[in-house]
């Protein structure tokens, strides 16, 4: 009975602990605190997956981000508001603060309301471009909904995005049905700067574009900000210390009326949105729910026949067989599982000094997997080269945590006596010889010297000199 | 009743076929021209909707490239919202658009040279694909179709456009370190001629010796005349040479300075008397 009721409480821990990595704090910042309808059934499922929501306003005066230099929440939500101004509590630098203190932010625009400025210096902080005047609408006049925007083609209907690249896992849209589309309703788009820390989710299609509806309602002709896949309609951003930026062009993807919505494209039928889904993706990736990375651990030993098998000795020697192996955690939704390296992907492991010397990939070591975590490892000769060397483990990708670890050893030169004896040496055999037939000299000269009676002819011969 | 739906769905395909053709957009009236700065005359291509043009129009680096069109919607000149050319680079799928300049007839113009196509398209070896997209607002079809097709030649004597790929995060290549050559032995054939040449002068040194005379025939006098020293004397010189084989072998420096010690004591003690005996013998004129 008493087992029963720990294994319970054991699996109530469990789901209690079922939801982001690094904290269930969420602030949502909405215009109007009855604006939250709207989004009832986004904020539920948050809800469910065991955040803890606050909702405020940006004109409330006991909103702050930081208490006493503490994050006072571990992630934020802000949708659009009306105001120019998001308040004193929310500027750009603050919310780059928090993300530098580890938050989490999601980010919804809308075309509606025009950008406040402070989001706008945040966006620009982070190399992410919004349309000139803080306003932008996007429009394709090939996939738009039809059943809702005949004329205005506002609503974008898109396929599930995919992976961004081949070599990237699939966590945005793995598993969607085939006929199932994002609604992007009323959106803005962004465009990105070059870093490598930005990836966008969801890109616009080919045709789309985004114009300025008050000036260019005519035509667009000059100031064209972006069109085709340059526009990015989600955009991620990934700080070094892996906290999360979102950027979500259209604010209306999360209400509730998009998630059950049905669209239909031009001569095409209708299908359900996947918004709620995407949602869920999305946020989930946000607030580390989905694809972040642990280290569990790290060994090293030395791989030779016959030595210690000490782990992570301190030094090595020149030209040693070494076994380097870690362990890797990946967080998916409730629970920490043994991760993959994606298909066309690797695992690298570089030993360095100043500049890798060796960088091989690390191959899943079934042995010492288990179903929570994954070793890779990696057996390789170390170089002829003595130093201080690292064994590197670098690997920063798309949507995954980053990871980055340094093990430092020495690695010695040989010792005199580990050297072949020269007797192996063939080149040293004249030598050797050498020695030998100095020494048997020697003892037989002394001998002689001291032993050798005079020869009788030598004697005279001497005498009559 | 049975084949009401057929003929039903027939109709639909039928009217969804009139209201496709009553309402789309497309364009007529297209030219393209490229145009040399020094007033070479350039190249005039008439562009269809339908057909693109076979060949690839070139653009040097200082022609401009134009594309004048009529847009219509169902036949009828009219402005449209989007009236794009969009160039496409083949390989990386990267693309470049460049809106027309529209009038309220659907006359629409833009011209493109070198310096607005960015350094990414530049660079391509392959043409690149240029697309015509017109599209409004509205129930009108939108028109989207690849025209015709630029290879950039860019200036031979002017530096090339540079394109640096931007970093991203991904597999790097693979380094494995290149060790140093071991070190190399000549043939072993070679040292064992040498070391077989070294032992000879050996047996070559004693030959020597015995045909000038060299005998050991002063042995037992020495003996008889000193025993303990010349015994321990000659005995200390051999065990030295033992040291110095052990100091080889196995031995460090630590064990090998001390044993070498006693042993050199010994020489000393014992060679005063022994080489004072050697030298009697040469007093007496026995060597």
């Amino acid at each position: 009975m008493r087992s029963l009721v720990s294994f319970v409480l054991l699996l109530l821990v469990a789901v209690v602990s079922a939801i982001s990595t690094t904290g269930n704090r969420l602030l949502v910042v909405l215009d109007d605190v009855a604006e939250k309808e709207g989004y009832s059934k986004f904020l539920g499922d948050l809800e469910s997956r065991g955040l803890t929501l606050s909702i405020e306003t940006p004109k409330s005066e006991s909103l702050s981000l930081f208490h006493l230099g503490e994050r006072a929440y571990d992630h934020v939500i802000l949708f659009p508001t009306k105001a120019k101004g998001l308040g004193p509590s929310l500027t750009a630098n603050i919310l780059l603060q928090f993300l530098g203190a580890n938050g989490n932010i999601l980010l919804t625009l809308s075309s509606g309301s025009a950008t406040p400025s402070a989001l706008v210096s945040l966006l620009a902080e982070l190399d992410i471009q919004l349309p000139a005047d803080r306003t932008g609408l996007v429009v394709d006049h090939f996939n738009y909904d039809s059943a809702s925007a005949p004329d205005t083609h506002d609503v974008l209907l898109l396929p599930p995005p995919g992976p961004l690249r081949s070599d990237i896992k699939d966590i945005f849209s793995a598993g969607a049905p085939a006929d199932q589309l994002i609604a992007f309703p009323h959106g803005v788009g962004a465009a990105l700067g070059a870093g490598e820390l930005l990836s966008p989710i969801l890109r616009a299609p080919r045709t789309a574009y985004s114009y300025n509806p008050k000036e260019q309602s005519e035509a667009v002709v000059d100031d064209l900000f972006a069109a085709g896949e340059q526009l990015s309609l989600v955009s991620t951003f990934q700080a070094r210390n892996s906290a999360r930026f979102t950027l979500v062009g259209a604010a209306e993807l999360f209400q509730d009326k998009w998630f059950d919505a049905e669209v239909k494209k031009t001569g095409g039928k209708a299908v359900k949105t996947f918004n709620q889904e995407f949602a869920k993706r999305v946020s989930g990736w946000t607030f580390q729910e989905i694809g972040v990375l642990r280290v569990n651990w790290i060994e090293h030993h030395l791989n030779e026949v016959g030595a210690s098998n000490e782990s992570n000795p301190k030094i090595y020697r020149i030209k040693n067989d070494v076994t380097y192996t870690i362990s890797l955690s990946e967080w998916s939704w409730t629970a920490w599982n043994a991760f993959s390296v994606p298909k066309n992907d690797a695992l690298q492991l570089e030993f360095s000094m100043l500049s890798p010397f060796h960088r091989l990939p690390l191959r899943l070591n079934a042995k010492q997997s288990t179903a929570e975590q994954a070793a890779y490892t990696s057996s390789f000769k170390l170089p002829d080269q003595h130093g201080i060397f690292n064994f590197k483990v670098n690997y920063k990708r798309p949507f995954l945590t980053n990871i980055e670890e340094k093990n430092t050893v020495s690695v010695r030169h040989m010792a005199h006596d580990e050297w072949p004896r020269s007797f192996v040496i063939s080149g040293a055999w004249p030598w050797i010889a050498g020695i030998g037939a100095t020494v048997t000299g020697w003892l037989a000269f002394c001998a002689l010297w001291m032993y050798s009676a005079p020869v009788g002819g030598k004697k005279e011969s001497k005498k009559t000199q | 009743m049975r084949f009401s739906q057929p003929i039903a769905s027939a109709l639909l395909l039928a009217a969804a076929g009139v209201a496709q053709a009553a309402s789309s957009w497309s364009f007529d009236e297209a030219s393209l021209s490229i145009a040399a700065k020094k007033g070479a005359d350039g190249v005039k291509e008439k562009l269809n909707a339908k057909n693109p043009l076979s060949k690839p129009v070139a653009l040097g680096s200082t022609d401009t490239l134009k594309v004048a069109l009529t847009a219509k919607d169902n036949g009828k000149g009219k402005r449209p919202h989007q009236a794009f050319v969009i160039l496409k680079e083949q390989d990386s799928g990267l693309e470049a658009p460049f809106p027309l300049s529209t009038k309220d007839n659907g006359k629409a113009v833009v011209q493109i040279s070198q310096k607005e196509i960015p350094a990414p398209l530049l660079v391509s070896t392959k043409p690149l694909k240029a697309s015509i997209v017109i599209g409004s607002f509205g129930s009108a079809q939108a028109y989207n179709s690849q025209v015709f097709e630029v290879e950039i030649k860019t200036d031979p004597s002017a530096p090339a456009p540079q394109f640096e790929k931007p970093l991203r995060y991904g597999q790097k290549d693979e380094i494995h370190h290149i060790f140093r050559a071991d070190p190399k032995s000549p043939p072993k054939v070679i040292s064992l001629f040498f070391a077989l040449a070294v032992i000879a002068t050996v047996p070559a040194l004693f030959i020597g010796w015995l045909s000038l005379g060299a005998n050991l025939n002063h042995l037992a006098k020495a003996i008889g005349a000193a025993p303990l020293s010349h015994a321990s004397f000659f005995g200390s010189i051999v065990a030295m040479e033992f040291v110095f084989f052990m100091y080889y072998t196995s031995w460090n420096l630590f064990q090998t300075l001390p044993v070498a010690g006693v042993v050199g004591a010994v020489t000393v003690l014992s060679g005063t008397k022994a080489l004072g005996e050697v030298q009697s013998r040469r007093l007496a004129g026995e060597r």
